[in-house]
């Protein structure tokens, strides 16, 4: 081997591993460049959504500490206040059995067939369905063909129609995860069916049970498109009633009004309006912070005292 | 003879049972067959009523009472209303989904666990978020601040920020955790081996990422794309606070259309429908059954992705 040819093969070595150096470091640039990207993206939505929650609290703070936001008068929203509530408890009361039925047919008794594939296709279509759409449908079948009016019957129905999707998927969740072995244990103790979900199944399932009714509450009280045309966007004189057959506002409905349709004709000067949207906003976002919190530790709670029992 | 009555009670409370509960799931049927009858039968209407389809769809005359009109006569053209559902669920779902993809492989590639852990309540938060509330918040801060960047820009200071630039951004904020909460599931699908695989070959995490896992998740990304896009086009208080319009605006400049006051179908049900009567209130069944229908192909279409997924 002559030294020619080593000093040619020691040249080609040289420019291949430059090429190489070349091709890694642009590699490595790009993968740094990429996760560079990634924690950009991931820190301008994590500061937008901070952002927007402390604007919100923040905004309307000084509101909500003021007694007179909860009065009665013009300037107040305890009526509103109690009629979310009232709502929610009505809603609840009529979707949440009817949900958990169903997601104890679907778990429990159903076969996988065409029956099981048509009611979850269906609830998925349901769950989709724009809210102004089947607030739309609410007054059509609930305020015309059932002569309920414009009411909280109606507006409670109409919710039932945009709970029930959400619920019995949250409820058939927490039915599966009993394990079946429980399920099994007491057929074999010759219980029935019925007698084995109603003593085994759903006290084990409880923790998601209760999880599920509270996030369907958090979507309830968030709610208001469904209710413009059901239950109407203002309160009759006699609002601290149970008298489900009245017109009335709750804090989202109250809030919209207040801010779009009725802004400058609701007689309120807009330092008053700016009061009620502000506070209400402030709020309804405490609200749904508390039912957050609840969510994680009630279920958690529950668990513990079931297990323990 | 005591333990067979008491037997067969239980068999009959157990048959009962049984029946209630299929009557409870059939429920979810029916209401969902109720919607599209009760809807569908009242969208048809109109056409018998002065309105023809052609109108419907590419007029930009939308006065179903009449009232603008110096004879009363009612006019049915939704194009306006129409256009502005579709731009505005397009523009907001084509800002909102890179955010969305990027926060997804955050979550799922690189974020430590407490971070994650931190980071996850916020995105619950914001996908249970009242749609007023962040109308609200669009009307006090968005539009302000498009009035202010814009203002000299469109003229009509008054009414400038207004339109479906501020929609496009609020539907931003609203799609966002859906569409972000779902493709983390598409991407906590992807089995580790397929991770695993591809950093044996020498990827970078990065070529790990683009190369294999989030081609492997395709299907579930996409999704979570239309399902974000379903929100998007039924969305209405939030978009309806700050769209403010009553007609489409002279399209000349072009900016008018996103920064002065404007329209969309969902914002037109929501402030209209309450004071129609007659053919005025059936022409907003007819654009309800629009919206049912888009909706409608939207779950269609996700499901049939949800078929092709490899991975679920």
């Amino acid at each position: 081997m002559s030294m020619q040819q080593v000093d040619q093969a020691s040249i080609q070595d040289d420019a291949r591993r430059t090429e190489m150096n070349r091709v890694v470091r642009r590699i490595e640039a790009s993968n740094s460049a990429g996760m560079g990207l990634l924690w950009v993206i991931a820190a301008i939505v994590a500061v937008l959504f901070i952002g927007i929650l402390i604007y919100l609290i923040i905004q309307g703070a000084a509101y909500i500490f003021n007694p007179q936001f909860y009065g009665t008068s013009s300037v107040g929203v305890g009526p509103e206040i109690f009629n979310t509530f009232y709502i929610l408890i009505l809603a609840e009361v009529i979707s949440l059995p009817i949900a958990l039925a169903g997601a104890i047919y679907l778990i429990e008794y159903a076969r996988q067939g065409p029956l099981v594939t048509v009611i979850h296709f269906a609830a998925e279509t349901l769950a989709s369905i724009p809210s102004i759409v089947l607030g739309l449908f609410g007054v059509l079948v609930f305020s015309i063909a059932f002569h309920l009016g414009t009411s909280r019957a109606a507006g409670a129905l109409a919710l039932l129609c945009l709970n029930l999707p959400l619920a019995l998927r949250l409820f058939e969740d927490a039915l599966s995860s009993v394990p079946r072995e429980l399920r099994e244990g007491g057929l074999a103790l010759g219980a029935t069916k019925w007698h084995v979900i109603r003593t085994v199944v759903i006290p084990s399932a409880l923790p998601g049970i209760v999880t599920a009714i509270i996030l369907t509450a958090g979507k309830i009280i968030g709610e208001a498109a469904v209710l413009l045309f059901t239950m109407g966007l203002t309160n009759p004189p006699q609002v601290f009633t149970l008298n489900p057959l009245i017109a009335s506002a709750t804090l989202t409905t109250h809030l919209y009004y207040v801010a779009g349709p009725g802004a400058g004709s609701t007689g309120l000067t807009t330092a008053q309006e700016t009061a009620i949207t502000a506070g209400s906003s402030t709020l309804l976002i405490l609200l749904l912070l508390i039912i957050n919190l609840l969510a994680r530790s009630l279920g958690r709670y529950v668990e513990r005292r079931v297990t323990a029992a | 003879m005591q333990v067979q009555r008491r037997s067969s009670g239980t068999y009959f409370a157990d048959r009962a049972a049984r029946v209630i509960f299929l009557i409870c799931a059939i429920l979810l049927v029916v209401v969902i067959a109720g919607v599209f009858i009760f809807i569908g039968l009242n969208a048809f209407k109109v056409f018998g009523e002065g309105a023809n389809i052609k109108d419907f769809l590419f007029s930009t005359n939308w006065d179903p009472t009449g009232n603008g009109d110096v004879n009363g006569n009612p006019s049915f053209g939704a194009g306006g209303l129409i256009l502005g559902s579709i731009v505005i669920t397009l523009f907001s779902v084509i800002i909102a989904t890179p955010l969305a993809f990027g926060m997804a492989l955050f979550f799922t590639e690189v974020s430590s666990n407490w971070l994650s852990r931190l980071l996850r309540p916020l995105i619950e938060i914001f996908t249970g978020m009242p749609s007023v509330v962040i109308g609200f918040f669009g009307l006090v801060v968005v539009v302000p601040f498009l009035q202010r960047l814009v203002g000299n820009i469109v003229g009509n200071h008054q009414t400038a920020g207004y339109g479906w630039g501020a929609a496009i951004l609020v539907l931003v904020i609203m799609i966002l955790p859906t569409i972000i909460s779902i493709s983390i599931d598409a991407l906590r699908a992807v089995p580790n081996s397929v991770r695993e695989a591809s950093l044996a070959l020498g990827s970078t995490h990065w070529q790990m990422m683009t190369r294999a896992v989030l081609p492997a998740a395709t299907t579930g990304l996409a999704t979570a794309v239309v399902l974000g896009m379903a929100r998007a086009i039924g969305e209405t208080l939030a978009v309806a606070l700050v769209l403010n319009g009553s007609r489409l605006p002279p399209l000349t400049p072009i900016l008018n259309l996103f920064f002065q006051p404007n329209v969309n179908i969902t914002q037109y049900i929501a402030i209209d429908f309450g004071e129609a009567t007659g053919p005025g209130r059936d022409a907003y069944f007819t654009l309800a059954f629009f919206l049912l229908a888009i909706s409608f192909l939207f779950v269609c279409i996700s499901r049939y992705l949800a078929s092709r997924s490899v991975y679920k």
